[in-house]
């Protein structure tokens, strides 16, 4: 079977293993077929050695999380997730991955009105206990009312989202507050941009997410204001647009967003300067969110953004290895995805900290049902002004 | 019981497709079903896996070496763990080969003749810390950097640091005896490995070596420690710990000229100097790393030295003095010292990813690891560049300058057709020429497969008798990594062991 890899991507790696220690699944069990190294030896085998695509290989493919902490560690700069969106596109078109209840359960994040509202039946149902949370791995409280989104101004957009809107909008208005504290106009996305498509490219369904991606842009077209975002993976695709369309115009989209945080980091002093801070009492982990790590490579941003306004902030000592979330990843691989987690809140237990600070839904969600205090960095940032204001 | 067990010893033979099983093909390795389920009943489903894609990754290390051919794929968690296989695969007439985190670069890890492939990934603890005795106890799987990480909060740790270092294991580097960067005055893995616990091809377990210093009898832990897995699988590991010198600086040296830098290596030495390490990078391999390490190597520079100097501070500011002074005098066109930490870790993470940044120039590689009498170092790495070039090939040539440890890079493109050949042909040369100058087949990467071919031009026959003889002393019946290392004239009955191979495809 042709995968559809570009043939120079995929020859790329020497296999020298520098990125074993750098994947979280292959630092769980051992196993090769569970390595970066050895999915591409796999996809070189069957894209160029005919080999056939076993239930074995497919499970190997769908237990990579796609944190891509393995692109960090590559000497080579082998493209990794571009590799694995590429198999996984070729997987799904011919039926072998993504069943079609997640298909299904993924075209609902494109209608936002049906997630709003499919979102707050839900909330009712944990609210009744009807379903059974810790098992599926979903919040064990979910907000059964949305504060609206409002516009302040016309700086810059907030990129609202699917879930995270739905699920977590307290995060979006506190983004917002700590915008508005530096003097920026600020107007959520909301409707204009549904979904990012994040999830869809993940589980291989290329052209959705081609079809979401455009539907984005057109959007938020018509002039060129930054596009930022507080949610890591959502950041990471639409930074990805300009790769995944190969247009001029995609290009020039993708250079409109920024991470939330590495937009504050250099306007920090206007921030600071409103008004005098008292920092929060509490030691924050910083947990660093793959998508931001290893993907957009602006991780930093967020302690330098975090600093000023708690007592302290400490580095967790795991080499920011995965924490299971993967988006989707932690309801269809439940069992390594907890074995993941786990590395991740021994590392939180060992630093110290009472909070964990996460710029990305999907790992805070997972990391809360493991009985962790976790909060968006700049709900701290929010906390910390509204005390001081 | 039996009934659950045939389900798991079917689960973990797997590999049909999903939905059509009627249609399916024989599961592939069906024919070591009775292994794997006696496997399976020994240590438990879910440490044995025999499926195809399991067992066609663990049929290959980090070498361009493709012929392996593995049988079922074994994760022990301990001694007994791996007793229990061994005894299971001598049952079934079958060898065993071991497998860290197939970092190696000879084909070591390979396995011939489809044995049970043993691999250490999931015996990665550390048992214990005995600062008293000065050693550490770990498991053959746990990776060297973790174990160094591990021993920080002592102020000591483990001295061999191979370029792999952070996903290499310390099994694999004990069947190398594995070297790296700071072997140049700390010595190689045999000078830090006090004692390891085996077991021997007939299950036995055994403990070579102890924690004096001066064991009595015969040295069995210094004939173990680089026998590439052929006297049996070290389970246990008691390395020894080396205390963090209180000081140490890093020196960048700059060269237009690559005959300067080896020169300079030899001054140095000369001049009664013995840094911790010295490290010579050309510009070909300086290219290629710089871009992921952003450690400030400069591209222009036809070779770069790395040096290192660490002890008392005193001493090594005097030493470092010394060094760029010499390195001057050898026309040197920039000095450069790490400020700190990170600058330091920059460029030794650069140095450190030399292999795994080939691809920026070439999809494969092929490299030699033979030593060579440091004093000649200029003249070798003339006859290596003219070598290369006459073969029409690209080199990138990263070393251990100060112990003469050569890694010519031979960096090509297998689809195009005749590289390949082109490689081998210039690779013999340069070993070739390397023995001639009074060299010797590997420092530190083994033999494995990729170099055996070229041992009887470094040993005699008897010298190869005599170590055939040693191994059958551990192994007779050569169940243990069958085929590695020794021509196969003298590997006592390694072929027959190597005839349970069957005719293998893609998916084998």
């Amino acid at each position: 079977m042709h995968l559809g890899l570009d043939d120079d991507e995929l020859v790329a790696c020497v296999a020298c293993g520098l990125c074993l220690p750098h994947c979280p699944t292959f630092v769980i069990t051992g196993r090769d077929t569970e390595s970066p190294r050895g999915r591409i030896a796999l996809m070189r085998a069957v894209q160029n050695e005919g080999a056939p695509v076993t239930d074995d290989l497919l499970r190997s493919m769908e237990t990579c999380v796609q944190c891509r902490g393995c692109e960090t560690a590559c000497p080579s700069a082998v493209p990794f997730g571009h590799l694995m969106e590429g198999t996984r596109a070729a997987l799904a078109g011919a039926g072998r991955i993504t069943p079609r209840w997640q298909r299904l359960a993924m075209r609902m994040l494109r209608h936002r009105r049906l997630l709003l509202a499919g979102s707050t039946l839900l909330a009712l149902t944990i609210r009744l206990r009807l379903v059974p949370t810790r098992r599926l791995g979903l919040p064990a409280r979910m907000p059964l009312r949305r504060p609206p989104l409002r516009t302040s101004g016309d700086d810059v957009w907030l990129f609202t989202g699917c879930v995270m809107d739905a699920w977590q909008r307290d995060v979006h208005l506190a983004v917002q507050r700590v915008l508005e504290a530096a003097g920026v106009g600020v107007e959520p996305t909301g409707g204009a941009a549904p979904c990012c498509g994040a999830l869809h490219i993940h589980a291989g369904l290329e052209a959705e997410t081609k079809d979401m991606a455009r539907q984005v842009m057109a959007g938020l077209s018509g002039d060129d204001r930054p596009i930022l975002v507080d949610a890591a993976g959502c950041g990471a695709s639409l930074k990805d647009y300009g790769h995944l369309l190969g247009t001029d115009e995609a290009r020039a989209f993708s250079a409109r967003v920024f991470d939330v945080h590495e937009w504050l980091a250099g306007r920090l002093d206007e921030l600071k300067s409103r008004r005098p801070v008292e920092p929060l009492d509490v030691t924050v982990a910083v947990q660093d969110p793959c998508h931001l790590r290893h993907v957009q490579r602006a991780h930093q941003a967020v302690p330098a953004v975090l600093v000023p306004f708690v007592a302290s902030v400490v580095a967790l000592d795991d080499d920011g290895l995965c924490c299971g979330a993967g988006g989707a990843y932690s309801v269809m691989e439940a069992e390594l995805s907890r074995a993941i987690r786990d590395r991740k809140t021994a590392a939180v237990a060992r630093s110290g900290a009472t909070v964990v600070a996460s710029a990305n839904p999907g790992c805070s969600l997972h990391l809360a049902a493991a009985g962790l205090d976790v909060r968006h960095p700049l709900e701290l940032v929010d906390q910390a002004l509204s005390a001081s204001g | 019981m039996a009934r659950t067990l045939a389900a798991a010893t079917r689960r973990v033979l797997g590999s049909r497709r999903r939905g059509d099983r009627a249609a399916a093909a024989p599961a592939a390795g069906a024919a070591d079903a009775a292994l794997v389920a006696d496997l399976v009943e020994a240590i438990g489903a879910d440490r044995v896996r025999a499926d195809a894609a399991a067992r066609y990754l663990a049929s290959r290390d980090a070498s361009i070496y493709k012929e392996g051919n593995a049988g079922p794929v074994c994760y022990p968690g301990t001694t007994s763990d791996v007793v229990a296989c061994v005894k299971v695969a001598t049952r079934h007439g079958r060898a065993v080969s071991p497998r860290g985190a197939g970092t190696g670069l000879s084909g070591g890890a390979a396995p011939l003749g489809r044995p049970v492939v043993l691999s250490t990934t999931r015996m990665d603890r550390l048992l214990e810390i005995d600062l008293d005795n000065g050693v550490a106890w770990v498991q053959p799987g746990m990776v060297n950097l973790d174990l160094t990480r591990a021993l920080a909060p002592h102020g000591v740790h483990y001295a061999p640091d191979p370029s792999s270092q952070a996903a290499c294991t310390i099994g694999g580097n004990v069947g190398n005896n594995a070297g790296g960067p700071h072997c140049l005055a700390y010595g190689v893995t045999s000078a830090h490995v006090a004692a390891v616990e085996v077991v021997l091809s007939d299950g036995s377990v055994v403990t070579l070596g102890d924690l004096t210093a001066e064991p009595a009898g015969y040295d069995l832990r210094g004939a173990f420690v680089g026998s590439e897995g052929m006297c049996g699988i070290a389970t246990a590991v008691a390395v020894r710990l080396t205390r963090n010198p209180p000081a140490v600086r890093t020196m960048l040296l700059s060269f237009d000229d690559v005959s300067d830098a080896a020169t300079t290596v030899s001054a140095i030495i000369a001049a009664g100097i013995v840094p911790a390490a010295i490290e010579m990078m050309d510009q070909r391999c300086v290219r290629a790393v710089e871009d992921f390490a952003q450690a400030g190597y400069p591209k222009e520079a036809a070779a770069v030295l790395l040096v290192e100097v660490d002890g008392a501070a005193g001493g090594v500011a005097i030493a470092a003095d010394r060094v760029a002074g010499i390195a001057r005098r050898n026309q040197a066109v920039s000095v450069r010292t790490a400020a700190d930490d990170g600058e330091r870790a920059r460029l030794w993470k650069g140095r450190k990813s030399a292999f795994g940044a080939v691809a920026n120039v070439m999809p494969d590689y092929y490299l030699h690891d033979t030593v060579v009498p440091r004093t000649r170092l200029v003249e070798v790495l003339e006859r290596i560049y003219d070598i290369v070039d006459r073969h029409d090939l690209l080199v990138l040539n990263v070393f251990h300058a100060g112990d003469g440890n050569l890694h010519p890079i031979l960096a090509y493109d297998s689809r195009v057709p005749g590289a390949e050949e082109r490689v081998h042909a210039a690779g013999r040369e340069i070993i070739e020429m390397s023995l001639d100058m009074g060299g010797a087949l590997t420092g530190e990467h083994g033999i494995g497969v990729e170099k055996r071919e070229y041992m009887d031009r470094m040993f005699s026959p008897v010298d190869l008798d005599q170590q055939s003889r040693l191994r059958a002393s551990f192994d007779p019946h050569c169940r243990m990594n069958p085929g590695k290392v020794l021509p196969s004239a003298h590997s006592c009955s390694d072929i027959g062991a190597l005839k349970a191979a069957d005719a293998a495809g893609v998916w084998g």
